[in-house]
């Protein structure tokens, strides 16, 4: 089973979220709306290198933008990627069963 | 000056994104960040924030890539171990990391600060979308030697023709108040624009929409565009404002905009109107003044846009003959076309950044003999590594390293504190200019102020760092290992160091003499006395809109104006005296305090006008209400007062100070003599006046801080500024808000300026020369201290380095204070020549600045600071000295030095 830190999770998320637009810009603006958190491009190109090399996520370089003609490099879940981020959500909710009230209830304190 | 793509990052921060994020990503990440922030500016964020956040996102990126193992960045030959060592160096020599950090940072800081100033002033770079296409086109009057603004003509025909420039927007300024309800009215500067110019600058408003093409016809609603600060100050900042309607002088209209932060375009305005078409539709050299302006069309150079202009006004000048003989178009960079520095000015500020420029050499001279003296103390260890195979190249790369660890560090710290010297001069420079600095003034530091210390750091590295290298490593391997061996070191201060001390020394003395001399200017402005209490005194400046809102020409009359202008003053002169805490009310051209210009002056039966007029009297002449004096409570000295009659009447009275009396007439009495100016010589001379009364002085600085000066009677309207001074029973400040609630209700056109106690007036003039005197006082006494330390330093490492021929002597029998004085003979050689080029200098200065007269105390300082540096020097010597004569021979000869 492959191993997934929190980020890598929240990315590969994002490329799947995002679908066929999923690029660093657009993965970048969704975690940071969804979670509130700024991440750093570096942060988010380093991760999905590192997936890419374990063959959880596929890349192609797509067409300069218009305009100012910036590369975009575009991500895609693969089957093993998509069965990593599986287990890492169930292995949370299976330890996260029924705890849920009672971190709520020692939250409020 | 700094290249920027479209609502992109600076050239600087491009420039480090590509040094910092590498890889293969790297391109990836670097177009992502520039995204993001035009994206950021899309969203109508201000340049400086997004540039903050692409900031912040480039530092996260590449401490990602780095920790990823993607990529180090690399130096080329060195590694990161010369960095670690560069630090450890910092903390094993602390005095010489202190002194020569404190040398570099003092030098970044005066010369980026002095960039910094001259960027901002000869090429800003205009904070707007591609800001350097923008450009301003003008015409130039050969005949008259300055602009013809009143080109509504030559405009219509840009704007049909010119393809060179593909929009073109023209304004003028306008002051009026603006009114909310029945409050009263803050004067505010509106730019009547054509809707063009928004486009020009490409700044989106964050509220409503800005002026369109529509709001220029004849007939169109009345509507405004807010500016950012106007919106929060007077309607606090409400979102709902679109559709509001505001009074702005005698106009209502309604607001359909509101602009963001930092937006002032075209220079420091607060509001935005429509220049309405019929404005614009003149004959040539007819019509309102207007600037105009436009933005390259894409592909085409400024170049390109001159010759276009340059035919058109050529045909024009064909077409309509001698009107247009000497007009020239210019296409110039906008920020030049609006605010032009003249040559004289360009060339001083070229000279105080040469100034400072030069002080950077020597302090990197003085940080170069400390690490010099480092170097030669690590001689050993540099050739036992040269013996191990380290290559030339190698050491090189190693000691140049280390010193720009240490000028690293310490171009950081000068460029915060010039970071903050540039924030309080544009603070004093917005207080004197008495209102908004254009909007290409900025606090932050620019791009290419923060590459020219980069550049500035590399080369005091190369002088600190690898100068002493290459001397240490120029001498083959063999002499200098055998040397090692031995435990003497071979190095010796040469010439190019002898050079390098007496210019410290000169320096060192030089310096404080412009403190001396500035320190006495100001402390007589701060002790001069306007001859009344001017602080039971409230004055403002007072101005009438001028052009109707409505129209061009409801208005246009000057004579009107002034009349006008007359009315209203004394309408609110009769109000104000009806109020209880007024004593009294009068006005006047200028406010005492403040600086008056002077003219030539010809005194009947005095010296005749004629090629002498370097020696012809020189005099100001202000304009006065009749009871002027007995308002601020300056008795008549000698002759008589104004009294109503003088209006008008031939020839025409007026009344001089005391100076007048001393410096123009001897001493003579005044009364009855008859004076005229006449500016130029070969000019008309202007009409008699008739002295008839002498007042004390009463605060007329010019040149020399007391003024000789003479006032005329003059009524309200007449004058070109008019002034108010309200002599109050209580508190002045406290009456403002009611002085201006008074003036509103008399005319809601009628804007009152600097509403100041009068004896704040002058204050501006001592704010500045107070600037620029602690920037001396600072700059001397930092660069007194570190020459001292570097001058302590080079001395007693040099006296030290010949420990072993002290013992060699000793033990060969010299007699020690024979031994003492050749050792000093060299270092006090060098101070003295230092001394005596910096005293050379320090009298042509005071000769210069205060034309001879020094005074005993002055010169009692200067002697005692130059027997402070010997002093300072001798102590450098005796100290090593000493300890090299108490040493036992047999020890001496085994020291290292």
């Amino acid at each position: 089973m492959a191993y997934l830190g929190e980020f890598e999770q929240l990315v590969l998320f994002s490329v799947l979220h995002l679908g066929v637009a999923a690029y660093g810009v657009a993965i970048r603006e969704l975690i940071e709306e969804r979670t509130g958190r700024a991440v750093s491009s570096g942060a988010i190109y380093t991760t999905l290198g590192r997936l890419e090399e374990r063959g959880l996520v596929t890349a192609r370089v797509g067409e300069p933008t218009p305009g100012p003609g910036r590369p975009r490099k575009f991500y895609a879940l693969e089957p093993a990627g998509a069965r990593a981020l599986m287990d890492a959500y169930e292995t949370m909710q299976a330890m996260a069963g029924g705890l849920v009230p009672r971190l709520a209830k020692l939250a409020e304190r | 000056m700094s290249a920027r793509t479209p609502d992109g990052p600076p050239l600087f921060l491009r420039l480090l994104a590509r040094w910092l994020v590498r890889g293969p990503e790297a391109p990836f990440v670097r177009a992502d960040l520039e995204e993001l922030m035009a994206r950021d500016r899309e969203r109508g964020m201000s340049a400086r924030r997004a540039g903050s956040r692409y900031a912040r996102n480039l530092l996260g990126s590449a401490i990602s890539t780095w920790r990823a193992g993607l990529r180090t960045p690399r130096f080329p030959g060195g590694s990161w171990l010369d960095v670690r060592l560069g630090f450890r160096m910092l903390v094993k020599y602390p005095a010489l990391t202190l002194v020569g950090g404190l040398a570099m940072a003092f030098a970044v800081w005066v010369g980026a600060g002095s960039f910094e100033f001259l960027t901002q002033n000869l090429h800003p770079s205009l904070p707007l979308p591609e800001g350097h296409r923008v450009v301003g086109i003008r015409v130039w009057d050969a005949a008259e030697g300055g602009p013809e603004e009143r080109i509504a003509h030559e405009f219509g025909i840009w704007r049909g023709e010119l393809e060179s420039v593909g929009e073109l927007g023209a304004f003028r300024t306008l002051e009026r108040n603006l009114l909310l309800g029945e409050g009263h009215g803050q004067p505010v500067q509106v730019a009547e624009m054509t809707a063009s110019g928004f486009r020009v600058a490409r700044v989106p408003p964050i509220l409503g929409r800005y002026l369109n093409d529509a709001d220029e016809r004849v007939g169109a609603p009345a509507v405004v565009v807010l500016g950012h600060e106007t919106w929060r100050m007077h309607f606090g900042g409400d979102p709902t404002v679109i559709g509001r309607a505001v009074r702005l002088g005698d106009s209502r209209r309604t607001v359909v905009g509101v602009m963001p932060e930092d937006f002032a375009f075209p220079v420091a305005h607060d509001a935005w109107m429509p220049l309405r078409a019929d404005v614009l539709e003149h004959e040539p050299r007819g019509g309102p003044p207007i600037r105009v302006f436009g933005r390259l069309a894409p592909g085409t150079s400024r170049t390109e846009a001159q010759s276009e202009v340059t035919a058109v006004g050529r045909r024009l000048a064909a077409e309509l003959g001698e009107s247009h003989e000497h007009l020239r178009p210019q296409v110039l960079p906008y920020a030049r076309s609006i605010m032009d520095v003249s040559g004289e000015v360009t060339l001083s500020l070229g000279a105080i950044n040469l100034f400072f420029l030069m002080l950077l050499v020597l302090v990197c001279g003085n940080i170069a003999l400390l690490l010099f003296a480092r170097a030669a103390t690590r001689e050993g260890e540099i050739v036992v590594r040269s013996a191990l195979g380290a290559s030339r190249g190698r050491i090189l790369t190693q000691l140049f390293i280390e010193a720009v660890v240490l000028l690293g560090a310490a171009a950081a710290v000068g460029l915060s504190a010039a970071s903050l010297a540039l924030e309080w001069w544009l603070g004093v420079a917005e207080i004197e200019a008495g209102g908004r600095l254009p909007f290409w003034f900025d606090a932050a530091l620019s791009p290419s102020t923060v590459l020219y210390t980069g550049l500035l750091t590399v080369v005091g590295a190369v002088i600190a760092g690898v100068v002493p290298a290459l001397k240490l490593t120029g001498r083959g391997v063999e002499g200098p290992l055998r040397q090692a061996a031995a435990g003497a070191g071979g190095l010796r201060f040469g010439g190019v160091w002898t050079a390098v001390i007496v210019a410290q020394v000169a320096v060192t003395v030089a310096f404080p003499v412009f403190a001396f001399v500035m320190r006495r200017e100001v402390v007589q402005i701060r002790s001069f006395d306007v001859g009344f209490p001017a602080e039971e005194y409230l004055s403002a400046r007072i101005d009438l809109d001028r052009e109707s809102a409505s129209g061009p020409s409801a208005d246009s009359s000057q004579a009107a104006h002034l009349t006008r202008v007359g009315a209203a003053y004394r309408e609110l002169e009769q109000r104000l005296e009806a109020e209880p805490a007024v004593a009294g009310v009068t006005f006047s051209e200028r406010l005492p305090g403040t600086y008056h210009p002077q003219g030539w002056l010809e005194v009947e039966d005095g010296p005749a006008p004629g090629d002498d007029s370097g020696l012809r009297p020189k005099a100001s002449l202000v304009s006065v209400d009749a009871d002027y004096f007995d308002v601020l409570g300056a008795p008549i000295l000698s002759g008589r007062g104004f009294h109503p009659g003088d209006l008008g009447s031939e020839p025409r009275p007026v009344i001089v100070n005391q100076s007048f009396v001393n410096d123009v007439l001897g001493g003579q009495s005044p009364v009855g003599r008859r004076v005229r100016f006449a500016r130029p010589p070969e000019a008309e001379p202007g009409p008699w006046y008739e002295i008839v009364g002498a007042v004390r002085d009463l605060g007329m600085i010019s040149g020399d801080l007391y003024g000789a000066g003479l006032y005329r009677p003059a009524a309200a309207g007449e004058t070109t500024a008019l002034h108010l001074a309200v002599h109050m029973r209580g508190d002045p400040a406290s009456f403002a808000p009611r002085l201006r609630a008074l003036a509103t209700t008399v005319d809601p056109g009628l804007r009152l300026h600097e509403i100041l106690p009068l004896d704040e007036v002058g204050i501006t003039m001592w704010l500045e020369s107070q600037f620029i005197f602690r920037l001396l006082i600072i700059v001397s006494s930092i660069a007194l201290l570190l020459s001292l330390a570097g001058i302590y330093s080079a001395m007693s490492f040099a006296v030290s380095r010949r420990t072993r021929e002290i013992g060699v002597r000793v033990a060969l029998g010299a007699d020690a204070r024979r031994v003492a004085a050749a050792i000093f003979r060299r270092p006090l050689t060098q101070v003295a020549a230092g001394i005596a080029v910096g005293g050379t200098l320090t009298a042509a200065l005071i000769l210069a600045l205060s034309g001879g007269a020094v005074s005993a105390r002055g010169f009692a300082m200067v002697a005692a600071y130059l027997t402070l540096m010997v002093g300072v020097c001798l102590l450098a010597c005796i100290v090593p000295t000493r300890r090299a004569l108490s040493l036992e021979p047999t020890e001496a000869l085994r020291a290292e030095g």
